[in-house]
């Protein structure tokens, strides 16, 4: 009996193994064929897309989709990536070689080109106004890869009419309002007065009005996120964010700003307010989670960040905690090494970053139609759909044909749930900044100057108001976009360790990673960075910069071929 | 009689008498009667030891479950031990709010299922075959599995290879692969080679064959270490969700639960960097809050099953006697 | 023992035969095959190009391994935590499985043991947040540490290379001993009571039990778990190492797996990372083979 019912068990065993083989082949071409093709009743077409970025993922009965479908005869369904680097995910697709239609592989794009899954778009490009339109023939040029053609565009920071930035989205030397607020709203354009200013406050106030004491100054360290601590030498100079090198404008060369007299002079001045206990102790251990955590509790009176890093997070567990009242809300300062530098925190314009962006792949049987979605999605109708919403539902339109939000709009746009039923960006698909074809409105609410003020939090509203200024891009003034070489740091993201300027770039950043916190935690400061600067000259970072003069030039060359 | 074991214990009494005189000596005029003070103490000691043990396991996981129920944006100040502060169900409303979370829980209960099932068999058959004395292959065979603990060919041949086998998008990914593993099959063939040979000899004398021994004889007695296998993998099974991004990412029909929880994870740790989904967010569900959530629902199935899993073990006591 | 091979042992052991090559062509079309993709550690790989159409290069990219300073580290840190935690988390899921044997509270032990197992399916992200909180500055260790006036600062348990490795295997250890001792529980369960009945007319003490009766029950279940171990020293963890790891602790933090992924996928540079990857898969095996004979030699359990 039971000898029976074993060898029936085991030879179900291999039956269901040979059967899950077949099987499995079968769902495999059914499944697979799937992306884009028509779904008969409602003549929609499907297409798939994958990013190589986390992000949240929509239902599949979406509100704001159905609609985009209805009007464009297209859906995507979009995947993000969840528990691996962007380089392993497009690593993996390579391998199987089989791929989503369109497809964002962030620093993985390369890999992508040259494995040859990209369509090149440049034979396609004239027929759709709209992406003709989206980049000028100087752009569209500086996107061609090595064989010449284009097998990408960059979605972000593209400007349409009139710039009406009003965050300032990007790295800077931020404050909590109650200092500036105890100061009088004094000028502080100095890193020497910044610091002070911070010290004479903690000096007066060591502790917030709940007694919990303050932490005058943090930086965060934590992984890639350590530009807080590394690159501020660029912006004291008066240098835009080229990312990983200066370029000097005049004589077209590029610095390495590792090693100049501003970077001693700031990490010194670290180096002393670490000494004097300014500067948190458990900066370069804390993980970001732990330093969000210590600035919601509104306790950090100031530091260096990038304002996406942690507004969304910290900045909003402040206004929810009622902090804000107390001055607990931060504000970026135009601070350079000395006052006679001027200040290029805030630069105008789109940035190109060139290095990465939405393509279409070999898999894709409907390149034409693929294209037609993203030259529907960038109509102004769409547009205003993907970003503003349903009229009446997601925005109100005053009698100037001003688009504005109510309180319970405000709301449920940053509502999880509601927006994974309703709202529909197609995020990283094409997307414009500045002022829509109305002439009127700002492309992305964020971007719209009435409703962006008012959801400031009163205490900053008055201190804005103090210096005169109406928005954050007011406190640090805006500069002209720099260069056609600009940003820099688009050509530094996609070295690879197969050239020597790859293998430089990357033991420089290792030995920054252990020796920066070092030089600012260190007892005798000169020879802590006499030290560093030994294990940073082994790094062979003349190889790196040498690439990146290359570069600069061949880019300012490219350039000069539209001048005339 | 177990006669492996007894020898052990035969072989000890001499070493016992050299290097134990005081401590026996007390041993012998208590007797059995009552516990010796050595013994209250040792009781006493073991007991310590035990709720030193608790209190450090039990405290992270019941500060996780505080959290799971506090404020996200509130949790963020710090201060929470064991009881909420701002009780609120909302990071469990973000979790469940998953899409595909039915869909994902379904697949995760069959491949846990399966996937127990299958490994099981398969490894306790392999296990069997290893451990039985007179096989020609034996050390060969050994040897060749266990060399598989050790090398792997990498990410992307891995991958080819499954896609060539029809594996990719497909259920089948999930079971098939890793259903005989070297360390699962090693600990079972330990526990058999420590069975007494002479059941075995019996039962050939009586005309079994090796499918017999192995259901009738060898199997029974392997309940302990079985429950223990089945235990290992299915509580891998049930955690898994990196081969559900990989090889199914495009199936959505087959996605885990896991898998839907990670997307979850990084999408609400990813908000931060995305400027206009998050504009005005009024905070409430944090990654921490969510995280704790997340964590506490995918334990709750496991902490539910495990008991039934552990009335085997005491199963497997009174059967480790080998009384015949 | 060897037996001989001839038709009659073949015709005797014809089921353990046909079970034995299904099983090994199941083991080698999923364990072996893929090994092909070791060619890739020799190849100027291009995934354009594929395995079967990049040039190879030779040893190259093991050349720039081992004289990559860092790589050197990336061993010794490897090894030294391999070891740390194999010895930590063995010890005590011993001590533990043994002591657990050894309470007399039926209900008690069930919870006991219950409530052991639950760190093992914490993820490596939440155990090492829980880490990070007790170890701050203002954590619940520096607290104890100052309430009980061991020190007089607080200790910043991140900033310094010489915690690290303790504090790596103290996560192994409280993640994985209840789990790791579920294997010599169901060992001790093994043992024949009635050589615990004849340990006590001998007068035997519960610690004389432990050490004559349970601690030889379960060494052949001891000895194999540590062959196995030792081969897997080099895999020391990827997760907890990434997770906890800063700039300050970097030189000591960094694992091979770190460095693969690294280099290997992060840099898309995958004959480096394939290099990498053989190189630690040759050293376990080494280290299997050499503690296989040592076991041979002191005729103990063996894996092959």
């Amino acid at each position: 009996m039971k000898k029976k019912a074993l060898s029936l068990l085991l030879s179900m065993v291999v039956v269901a193994s040979t059967v899950a083989c077949g099987s499995s082949a079968r769902t495999d071409s059914g499944s697979g064929d799937a992306a884009a093709t028509e779904s008969g009743d409602e003549g929609v077409k499907e297409f798939t897309a994958f990013f190589a970025v986390p992000g949240s993922e929509i239902n599949d009965d979406n509100e704001v989709q159905e609609l985009i479908a209805e009007k464009t005869g297209v859906k995507v369904k979009e995947t993000w990536l969840t528990g691996q680097t962007a380089e392993e995910a497009v690593g993996t697709l390579i391998a199987g070689g089989e791929y989503p239609d369109f497809i964002d592989g962030g620093d993985g794009m390369m890999q992508l080109y040259e494995a040859g899954a990209l369509v090149p778009l440049d034979d396609y490009i004239d027929s759709y106004p709209n992406i003709k339109a989206y980049y000028t023939e100087q752009e569209w040029d500086s996107l061609r890869q090595e064989d010449g053609h284009i097998y990408w565009m960059n979605q972000f920071q593209n400007i349409k009419g009139e710039d009406t930035t009003c965050t300032h989205n990007d790295e800077a030397f931020w404050i909590q309002t109650r200092v500036l607020e105890w100061a009088g709203y004094p000028e502080v354009k100095t890193m020497d007065q910044y610091f002070d200013l911070i010290e004479s406050y903690n000096e007066a106030n060591p502790t917030m009005e709940d007694g919990t004491e303050n932490i005058p100054y943090t930086i965060l360290c934590d992984d890639w996120r350590y530009f807080c601590l590394e690159n501020a030498p660029e912006f004291l100079d008066g240098y835009p964010n080229d990312g990983s090198v200066i370029v000097d404008p005049e004589e077209l060369k590029v610095i390495d700003y590792n090693t100049t007299d501003t970077a001693v002079a700031y990490f010194k001045k670290l180096n002393e307010e670490y000494q004097k206990g300014i500067v948190d102790p458990e900066s370069f251990t804390q993980t970001y989670d732990e330093y969000i955590a210590k600035l919601s509790t509104g306790r950090v009176l100031g530091m260096i960040d990038q304002w996406w890093d942690f507004a969304y997070t910290a900045g909003d567990a402040i206004k929810s905690a009622g902090l804000d009242d107390q001055g607990c809300m931060y504000v970026p300062l135009p601070i350079t090494i000395s006052e006679d530098v001027h200040n290029q925190w805030h630069n105008s314009g789109g940035v190109l970053n060139v290095s990465s962006g939405l393509g279409i792949t070999t898999s894709c049987e409907d390149v034409e139609g693929a294209l037609q979605f993203i030259d529907d999605l960038l109509g102004q109708e769409i547009h205003n759909l993907r970003f503003w919403g349903v009229e009446g539902v997601d925005y109100e339109v005053d009698e100037d044909g001003v688009f504005y939000r109510t309180e319970e709009e405000r709301t449920n746009a940053a509502d999880t749930a509601y927006k994974a039923s309703h709202i529909c960006s197609y995020s990283y698909f094409p997307q414009w900044c500045g002022t829509s074809d109305d002439g009127i409105n700002a492309n992305m609410p964020s971007d719209q100057p009435q409703e962006y003020y008012d959801s400031l939090a009163d205490s900053v509203k008055e201190c804005l108001a103090a210096y005169g200024a109406q928005t954050y891009v007011d406190m640090l003034g805006t500069n002209e976009a720099p260069g056609p070489w600009y940003p820099m740091y688009s050509y530094s993201n996609n070295l690879t360790t197969s050239t020597d300027a790859g293998v430089a770039w990357n033991l420089m950043g290792e030995v920054k990673h252990e020796y920066l916190p070092k030089v600012v935690m260190a007892d005798d400061f000169d020879a802590a960075w006499a030290e560093y600067m030994e294990a940073y000259n082994a790094c062979n970072p003349q190889d790196f910069i040498d690439a990146m003069q290359t570069e600069l030039e061949r880019r300012v060359a490219e350039a000069a071929k539209f001048e005339e | 009689m177990d006669t492996a074991n007894t020898k052990i214990y035969q072989s000890s009494p001499s070493m016992q008498k050299s290097k134990e005189d005081s401590y026996k000596a007390v041993a012998v005029t208590k007797k059995k009667k009552k516990a010796s003070a050595g013994d209250m103490a040792f009781t006493i000691c073991n007991t310590i030891f035990m709720i030193l043990f608790v209190v450090i396991t039990l405290y992270p996981v019941l500060n996780t479950l505080a959290i799971s129920f506090n404020d996200g944006t509130d949790a963020l100040r710090g201060g929470i031990y064991l009881i909420p502060r701002k009780f609120t169900l909302k990071n469990y409303a973000t979790v469940m709010q998953k899409d595909n979370l039915v869909t994902g829980a379904y697949i995760t209960v069959l491949r846990t299922v399966i996937g127990t099932f299958l490994s099981l068999i398969t490894n306790a058959i392999l296990a069997y075959i290893v451990s039985r004395k007179e096989f020609i292959f034996r050390r060969q065979l050994s040897l060749f599995w266990v060399i598989t603990m050790y090398v792997n060919g990498g990410l992307i041949p891995t991958f080819l290879l499954y896609k060539n086998l029809h594996l990719t998008n497909s259920f089948w990914v999930y079971v098939v692969p890793g259903m005989i593993s070297a360390f699962n099959m090693l600990v079972i063939r330990t526990y058999m080679n420590g069975i007494s040979e002479s059941l075995t000899e019996a039962a050939q004398l009586d005309g079994a064959g090796y499918t017999t021994i192995f259901t009738k004889v060898i199997s029974p007695l392997c309940k302990p270490v079985y429950a223990t296998i089945a235990l290992f993998v299915a509580v891998y099974q049930w955690n898994s969700w990196f081969d559900a991004m990989l090889y199914n990412r495009m199936s959505d029909q087959y996605t885990t639960l896991q898998y839907e929880l990670m997307k979850l994870l990084s999408s609400v740790t990813n908000q931060g960097t995305s400027a206009e989904a998050m504009k005005n967010a009024q905070g409430a569900v944090t990654p921490t809050s969510v995280r704790a959530a997340a964590t506490i629902l995918t334990m709750l199935p496991i902490i539910c099953i495990y008991p039934f899993l552990q009335n085997y073990f005491v199963a497997g006591l009174t059967l480790g006697g080998v009384k015949e | 023992m060897k037996t001989k091979i001839d038709l009659n042992t073949i015709k005797k052991q014809k089921t353990l035969l046909i079970w034995g090559a299904i099983i090994t062509i199941y083991g080698f079309i999923f364990y072996y095959l893929p090994l092909a993709g070791w060619l890739m550690a020799f190849q100027d790989y291009k995934p354009k190009n594929g395995i079967l159409h990049s040039t190879f290069i030779g040893m190259a990219k093991f050349t720039r391994l081992f004289s990559d300073v860092s790589f050197l580290k990336v061993i010794r840190n490897t090894l030294a935590m391999g070891v740390i935690n194999l010895v930590a988390t063995f010890v005590m899921a011993i001590v533990f499985a043994i002591l657990l044997n050894e309470v007399r509270n039926v209900f008690g032990k069930r919870v006991v043991q219950t409530i052991s197992y639950l760190p093992h399916f914490l993820s490596w992200i939440i155990v090492t947040g829980i880490l990070h909180d007790a170890l701050s500055g203002t954590g619940i260790v520096n607290e104890f540490l100052m309430n009980f006036g061991f020190i007089k600062q607080n200790i910043d348990f991140f900033a310094h290379t010489q915690y690290f490795w303790p504090i790596v295997a103290f996560a192994n250890v409280w993640k994985e001993t209840g789990w790791n001792a579920i294997i010599y529980l169901a060992a001790i369960t093994s043992i024949d009571p009635a050589l615990y009945e004849a340990a006590s007319i001998d007068g035997a003490g519960r610690w004389g039990k432990i050490r004559h009766v349970t601690l030889p029950g379960i060494k052949p279940t001891i000895i194999i778990l540590l062959l196995m171990n030792v081969g897997n020293v080099l895999n020391a963890g990827f997760e907890i190492q990434y997770l906890l790891g800063n700039g300050l602790v970097q030189s000591v933090s960094q694992t091979i797996d770190i460095y693969v992924l690294k280099w290997g996928i992060s840099q898309s540079d995958y004959a480096i990372g394939t290099a990498a990857g053989i190189f630690k898969s040759v050293v376990s095996i080494i280290l299997i083979v050499i503690a296989n004979q040592i076991a041979k030699k002191s005729g103990e359990e063996r894996l092959f």
